[in-house]
């Protein structure tokens, strides 16, 4: 188990005179490179400037570290020798130290709450999320009276037994009662937690077949990256569709829709959701190529979008845009929709806008929609018909031959 | 039969001229240090293979964390260091996500999986149970070889020109399976598929010989409820691991047939790179499953281990036996179970059945009750106890904390209602990264800090060790805790950058503080590796048993031997917690002394219902009273 | 009555039996893996069920591979009676009943892939059928393997308790691979 015979001051130079060579490969590599990049010289003066700065630094943080220590450790030896009982008592300083982060962490805690807390979402903008907001909330007060509670007493446990050579540990291997207790009530609290949690998921995703016929529908569909939304139109339907047609129609098919279906045509190509307050929505998700997530934040609305399975949420605004201005105080706020699935290089940036406003305006604004199926695609579609046409008739007529 | 019995004695023989004498064993360089089949060696392999690969992971976190808080700047440093992958200094968003994907790997995995377990598993197993070594010591050599290969591959990633896997450590496809989708799905994927399996291969082999071990190689009189709670919780994680990770294996293999041969197990109707692939009928959902039903017990494995550790330590420096032994390790057993029923919590948002979320949701939030358990039971060990803060114990008590603070955020995101607004975002992040990982490192750290004198023979300095813990555990919580906010303000997680939603640009100040908490507890571990290397080498030598413990590893001699035990194999005698016994001189009795040699201190259940016992010690008890009256 | 190891045991077989057992469930839990996956995907959707029957090649192998646990059995018993010519020929045997089991299973593909059923369909379940058995067949190449060792050791006059212990290895496996086929096979009936 001697390692350590392998390790001498050649050995060691050694190393070092690698590493040396290394690092120094480093660098000329990384000079030949720049100058074949052709950057400027400042930058290249300026990286290992930086560099050296910082180990200096680190260096010096080191140095004073190790003198503290050496000055703490003549400072034991001394008092030993002085004669006093003990020296330096680490057990004591770190009880202490446990004791100082209960109370600094306590007010950093505290400091969090309310300020970071401040920049946490605003109050939902969604019926349902109200519901979640406040489950929320009573799970955070139990936890958080846990969270204070379990850190004094295991920080206060640590500095008041802390090691002390007179005394002797309470020898108590186990107590059934009270661990009876502390198996039950947390059994107690969770349970009420969970019902709370099941009813409201329940609602959420559990929606009557007459809750979805009456909502708005609305098809969003994901791709790397971007989002592609249409609403149902007239028959508030989104018509079929088909991932071979993508792309066909001269290009312009960009979601595959399948044409022969009727309720295709009415569809709407929308640049922006928009939705009245007070109306159910519905969310219907898919994806053209890997998995994305349909995240609004503001609505407590989340749901993956599935290449090859329709994924669906459902919920009713309950804020429009401008209330929500009113209640963050901010006149530029906006809704948006986002990307909460990792789907490529460009995940972090899938942003799409989202408004709720009136009944009204929201009348107005649909109208002034344009339907999805433009008239060259029903040009082109009509073109492939006919040819295929033609085929069929070619094949009979061999086949007949 | 004869030939048995000869068999036998002839084994014992062999034993018996080994370990009285060294010079016999031929031992190269090569199998003494490399391919070594001595648990205790191997141990050291895994640790210093973990840590290195601990740094590595590190690394890569300062790197995006860099990119995270200073996203419009530009590091030349970076481009001179990374090449390709950081075009004028600044991060390339798909490096960005190779980056966390890797990190997220080698932390949940080669670390935390192989480099907790692997180390201490192998070297308490045989040492705490009175084993000369383990079942299969081959095996656990290939174990740790693997593991080593894996490591080489999923590190050689980083320099081909694609770049390593980038789709998340989860890997979902379709992202994962289509080379076009992202540059890290092509051959860096591929070289994760191969590094994986290794590393389950790797994985089972060692979890394997663990449960046997365990089972059939304990010594006199360490009946199971006898065995210190680190080895329950090792054996419990063998069984985990065996029971979960053939699952992965499942899951990835289908995953390469659909990369390489055409199926569709994963993949329907895409439309990619403007054209449409014939797969069809696949379901990414599937994947989904498989991965967390190996996922979810994955971090249990992750973190039973480091529980155990921390049991261990705290009762040792707390001087009290562990309050509720018998409750800890059922309430292991529970976790155990229950780990293999909640991995749906993980698809609340996936398009998974609703009624089955809420199925998943009850039993998720079930598991938090042995949590709890665990916890009342590491206060109530320390209450009344007289604590001697080692480096250890800091990190022992550190571990609690994180574990209280990040299992009351489990709450939140079991609950399937809940969930639909954090999934995905930073709450996630923060959570799994104060439960999991900062918990599980420190279970580790203080593993390494408690058991270096028995691997290496020399103590740890342990004012390094005070300053170590401190910079860590305050900079783990500085880093950590905000998160909690950004993800409740809807920022998502794997994201390059905050800069493209107006709403979340409020947390770039947030950003730059957390890096620098990030960097501060980086260097941190400059401390802690200085004390490693140091002491492993010009460290003060150990006596037999440093800190008073009373389990058998510290019986065995400090240089190591093969085989452990230079004589015959001690016997044990009683519970491994016999800390501050009433009536008893020492404040700790070992395993390995009999209940005849401690009259006075006995209690009625040391007995476990011998009635002969408990006769001998009635009479003693009435012999003492009259003397003492006399 | 519990009963503790000897410290003797320390480098008998016992526990490396258990390994071997050990392995077998993490190996049955990988095709458990793999047949729930089965049915997670098959799940309730009728497009994704299994639509093509079963060839009739997999009941010839089902005969085949339990013929060759019959005579894997009986080889060990024949080594158990000392008479080691016969546990030869009981071995030799039960390579060659592999053997043709692992054709017959390849034989199957080759009628599945006539009936038009690749293994790149678009229906993942008959792609499942292929990976069950793909997979089942390396495992039948590994317990073919482990027969090998056992008839080596059988020329090689080792001692007897490794002749038996090797033996009882190859079993134990050679019957799980066995169980396990009849296992994946109901549940591809069951399934069609
Ligand atoms: C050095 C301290 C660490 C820092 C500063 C850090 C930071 C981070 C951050 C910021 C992310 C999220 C990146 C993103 O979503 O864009 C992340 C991801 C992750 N980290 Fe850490 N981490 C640290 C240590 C650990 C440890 C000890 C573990 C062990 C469990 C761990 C496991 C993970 C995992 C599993 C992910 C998810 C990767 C993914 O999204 O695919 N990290 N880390
Ligand atoms: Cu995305
Ligand atoms: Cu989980």
């Amino acid at each position: 188990m001697k390692i350590s015979k392998y390790i001498n001051t050649k050995s060691v130079f050694a190393l070092i005179a690698i590493i040396g060579l290394f690092v120094n490969n480093l660098f000329a590599q990384a000079a030949a490179t720049a100058t074949t990049a052709v950057v400027d010289p400042e930058k290249n003066a300026y990286v290992p400037k930086m560099v050296t700065y910082y180990l200096l630094l680190f260096l010096l943080v080191c140095i004073v570290i190790a003198l503290i220590g050496k000055i703490l450790s003549v400072y034991d030896l001394t008092k030993k020798v002085q004669g006093a009982k003990e020296g330096f008592s680490w057990d004591k300083f770190n009880g202490i130290l446990f004791l100082l982060f209960l109370v600094v962490g306590l007010y950093g805690a505290y400091w969090s709450y309310t300020v970071q807390g401040a920049q946490i979402l605003p109050e939902s903008a969604s019926e349902h999320g109200v519901k979640i907001d406040e489950m929320f909330n009573v799970t955070l007060i139990i936890t958080t009276i846990v969270f204070v509670v379990t850190h004094i007493l295991l920080f206060v446990f640590s500095y008041k037994y802390s090691y002390n050579k007179k005394k002797r540990a309470h020898f108590i291997p186990h107590n059934d009662t009270l661990e009876k207790y502390w198996t039950v009530i947390p059994a107690i609290v969770l349970t009420i937690l969970v019902l709370l949690g099941f009813f409201t998921w329940r609602d959420i995703t559990n929606i009557s077949q007459d809750g979805i016929r009456n909502a708005i529908h609305i098809e969003v569909t994901g791709h790397q990256f971007a989002w592609e939304v249409r609403y149902g139109g007239k028959d508030n339907v989104n018509g079929r569709k088909n991932y071979k047609l993508i792309g066909n129609l001269g290009g312009l098919n960009s979601l595959g829709l399948d044409l022969s279906d009727k309720s295709n045509y009415d569809d709407l190509t929308v640049s922006e959701i928009v939705l009245p307050i007070g109306k159910p929505v519905r969310f219907t998700l898919g994806s053209k190529d890997v998995l994305h997530s349909f995240y609004m934040p503001h609505f407590r609305a989340q749901m993956n979008c599935v290449p090859g399975m329709a994924t669906s949420f459902q919920f009713t605004p309950r804020l429009t845009t401008a209330d929500m201005r009113d209640k963050v105080n901010d006149p530029n706020f906006n809704y948006f929709l986002l990307c909460a699935k990792i789907c490529g290089g460009s995940h972090y940036n899938m942003k799409f806008a989202v408004k709720v406003v009136s009944q009204k305006e929201y009348d107005k604004w649909l109208a002034e929609q344009k339907p999805l199926v433009t008239a060259a695609m029903i040009k082109s579609y009509q073109e492939s018909l006919a040819q295929k046409d033609t085929k069929v008739a070619d094949n009979k007529i061999a086949l007949n031959n | 039969m004869a030939t048995l019995t000869l068999n036998d004695t002839h084994t014992a023989h062999h034993d018996h001229a080994a370990h009285g004498d060294h010079g016999h064993h031929k031992e190269t360089f090569l199998t003494k240090y490399v391919f070594s089949q001595d648990h205790k060696m191997i141990a050291k392999q895994f640790l210093i293979t973990g840590i290195f690969m601990g740094v590595v992971a590190m690394t890569l976190s300062i790197l995006f964390r860099i990119q995270l808080a200073y996203p419009d700047e530009s590091f030349p440093l970076l481009e001179m260091l990374l090449g390709k992958f950081a075009p004028e200094g600044r991060l390339d968003p798909n490096f960005y996500l190779s980056l966390v994907t890797i990190h997220g790997t080698i932390m949940v995995f080669f670390v935390l999986t192989a480099g907790l377990s692997g180390t201490f598993s192998n070297l308490l197993i045989p040492l705490q149970l009175g084993a000369r070594d383990m079942a299969s010591p081959f095996m656990n050599m290939l174990s740790y070889w693997f593991f080593a290969i894996a490591s080489a591959i999923m590190l050689a990633t980083f320099f081909i020109e694609t770049g390593p896997a980038s789709s998340g450590w989860t890997i979902y496809p379709p992202l994962s399976a289509l080379p076009k989708a992202m540059p890290g799905s092509g051959l860096g994927m591929t070289m994760w598929l191969i590094s994986m399996v290794l590393f389950v291969a790797s994985s089972l082999m060692g979890g394997i010989n663990y449960v046997s071990t365990v089972l059939n190689m304990r010594t006199k009189g360490m009946d199971l409820w006898k065995m210190p709670l680190t080895i329950w919780a090792f054996f419990l994680t063998a069984i985990v691991g065996i029971l979960s990770f053939p699952v992965l294996v499942a899951a990835v293999v289908l995953l390469i047939f659909d990369r390489s041969f055409g199926t569709s197990f994963y993949l329907s109707d895409i439309y990619i790179a403007g054209q449409a692939l014939p797969n069809e009928g696949g379901s990414p959902v599937l994947w989904q499953h498989l991965f967390w039903f190996l996922g979810h017990p994955e971090v249990y494995i992750v973190l039973m281990p480091a529980l155990g550790i921390t049991s261990e330590v705290i009762a040792t420096n707390a001087r009290k036996p562990i309050f509720g032994y018998h409750a800890m390790v059922y309430s292991l057993i529970g976790i155990t179970i229950l780990s293999f029923i909640v991995w749906g919590h993980h698809m609340f948002v996936t398009g998974m059945n609703p009624f089955l979320g809420g199925v998943f949701m009850i039993t998720t939030l079930v598991i938090a009750v042995p949590s709890a358990v665990k916890t009342f039971n590491y206060l109530a060990t320390l209450w009344r106890g007289n604590i001697r803060f080692t480096p250890a114990m800091l990190f022992a008590i550190g571990l609690v904390s994180f574990f209280i603070s990040g299992g009351l955020t489990g709450i939140f995101l079991g609950n399937a209602a809940l969930d639909i607004n954090l999934h995905d975002t930073y709450f996630v992040v923060a959570h799994f990264h104060l439960v999991m990982g900062s918990a599980a490192i420190f279970g580790m750290l203080s593993g390494i800090y408690h058991w270096f004198p028995k691997m290496f023979g020399k103590m740890m300095d342990a004012k390094l060790g005070y300053l170590h813990f401190w910079l860590t555990f305050i900079s783990a919580y500085l880093v950590f805790f905000p998160m909690h906010f950004m993800g409740l303000d809807g920022v998502p997680r794997r994201y390059y950058a905050f800069t493209e939603f107006e709403s979340m640009s409020e947390w770039l100040s947030v950003n730059k503080f957390i890096t620098w908490a990030a960097i501060l507890g980086a260097v941190a571990q400059v401390a802690f590796l200085y004390n490693f290397v140091y002491s492993i080498f010009w460290g003060k030598k150990t006596v037999q048993n440093p800190w008073e413990s009373t389990t058998l590893e510290w019986t065995t001699p400090v240089e190591h031997l093969h085989g452990n035990w230079p004589g015959e194999i001690p016997t044990v005698y009683r519970w491994p917690y016999d800390y501050s016994k009433p009536g008893a001189d020492a404040d700790f009795i070992p395993q390995t002394t009999p209940l005849s040699e401690t009259m006075s201190s006995n209690l009625p259940h040391d007995f476990e219902g011998n009635e002969e016992s408990e006769r001998i010690q009635l009479d003693w008890e009435k012999q003492n009273k009259k003397e003492l009256v006399k | 009555m519990p009963t503790y190891p000897q410290e003797t045991d320390r480098y008998s077989l016992q526990p490396k039996k258990f390994i071997v057992w050990l392995f077998m469930i993490s190996s049955f839990i990988f095709f458990a893996g793999l047949t729930s996956g089965f049915i997670v995907y098959s799940g309730d959707n009728l497009a994704k069920q299994l639509n093509v029957k079963m060839p009739d090649a997999f009941i010839y192998s089902t005969i085949l591979v339990i013929a060759s646990s019959i005579s894997l059995q009986w080889a060990y018993i024949q080594t158990k009676r000392l008479n080691f010519a016969k546990q030869r020929l009981g071995l030799w045997l039960t390579i060659a009943l592999g053997v043709a089991f692992t054709c017959s299973q390849l034989y199957g593909w080759m009628v599945l892939t006539g009936l038009g059923a690749f293994f790149t369909s678009s229906n993942a379940s008959i792609s499942f059928v292929y990976v069950f058995t793909l997979f089942h067949i390396l495992h039948i190449i590994a317990g073919l393997i482990l027969i090998i060792g056992s008839i080596i050791s059988s020329y090689k006059a080792v001692p007897n308790v490794l002749n038996i212990f090797r033996m009882e290895i190859s079993i134990v496996f050679w019957h799980f691979v066995d169980i396990l086929w009849i296992y994946l096979y109901v549940f591809l009936l069951l399934n069609q």
